[in-house]
């Protein structure tokens, strides 16, 4: 069964996000060594809206048990298309001296799931991303 | 939630999700610390890239002014965060006493 909700893009949501996934992987039975994957991932692409998106519309997530593991959705509307899986890389490997804050976010979720899709609906200003992680 | 203090063996101690909506309040107390400043997370549950964000701020002014952030305690997820994001490379991370 795949649970959903929607969420306000403010960052004082992210509580209620935390609490959506807990319960969603209580509900369906998901490895609870996953969640913490889960949860890193949703906040790094909520985030990403709440602070580039420009939109007010509530951000629809979707949680789902798959074999092993979980499939998650976040979808939002009013957004314009930036393809979170072609995002820059940060180089990692900087002294502390070079370095500068933000750019590693949707790097380390792309490293710490499976797989990871974009799609985009030029005509309703719609993104949508959806990834998965199963027990190695 | 997130609470940060002062403990009595005079590290700062951390507790729950640093996360986005935390970031800013754990970046308020850190930035009032000087000094080579030992973090202790045994109770940090999770940790993001806001959170990151944070103990690299921290980090880049100790540093500047001979000081350091020291880590202790941390779990299995932040260790993970710290070595994917090549944080084990510019942060000391002390074996939890």
């Amino acid at each position: 069964m795949t649970l959903a909700c929607a969420f306000p893009p403010r960052f004082d949501a992210l509580a209620e996000l935390v609490a959506f996934t807990a319960a969603a992987f209580a509900q369906e039975g998901i490895d609870d060594s996953l969640r913490t994957v889960a949860d890193f991932a949703l906040e790094e692409l909520f985030t990403n809206v709440v602070k580039y998106g420009r939109t007010e519309a509530d951000v629809q997530i979707e949680l789902r048990a798959i074999p092993g593991g979980f499939e998650a959705c976040l979808a939002a509307e009013g957004v314009a298309d930036f393809d979170v899986t072609r995002a820059p890389e940060a180089d990692v490997d900087l002294p502390l001296e070079q370095r500068r804050p933000g750019g590693l976010g949707l790097q380390l979720t792309r490293q710490m799931v499976d797989s990871i899709e974009y799609e985009y609906q030029v005509t309703q200003r719609r993104s949508r991303v959806t990834f998965r992680k199963v027990l190695a | 939630m997130l609470k940060i203090e002062l403990g009595a063996q005079g590290a700062v101690i951390i507790e729950g999700r640093l996360d986005a909506a935390q970031a800013a309040t754990a970046q308020a107390f850190l930035d009032g610390v000087a000094g080579t400043v030992v973090l202790d997370c045994t109770a940090l549950e999770y940790l993001s890239s806001a959170g990151l964000g944070v103990l690299l701020k921290t980090q880049k002014r100790l540093r500047a002014a001979s000081g350091a952030l020291r880590l202790t305690g941390v779990n299995r997820h932040v260790h993970d965060i710290f070595r994917y994001a090549g944080f084990d490379q510019i942060f000391e991370i002390v074996p939890a006493p």
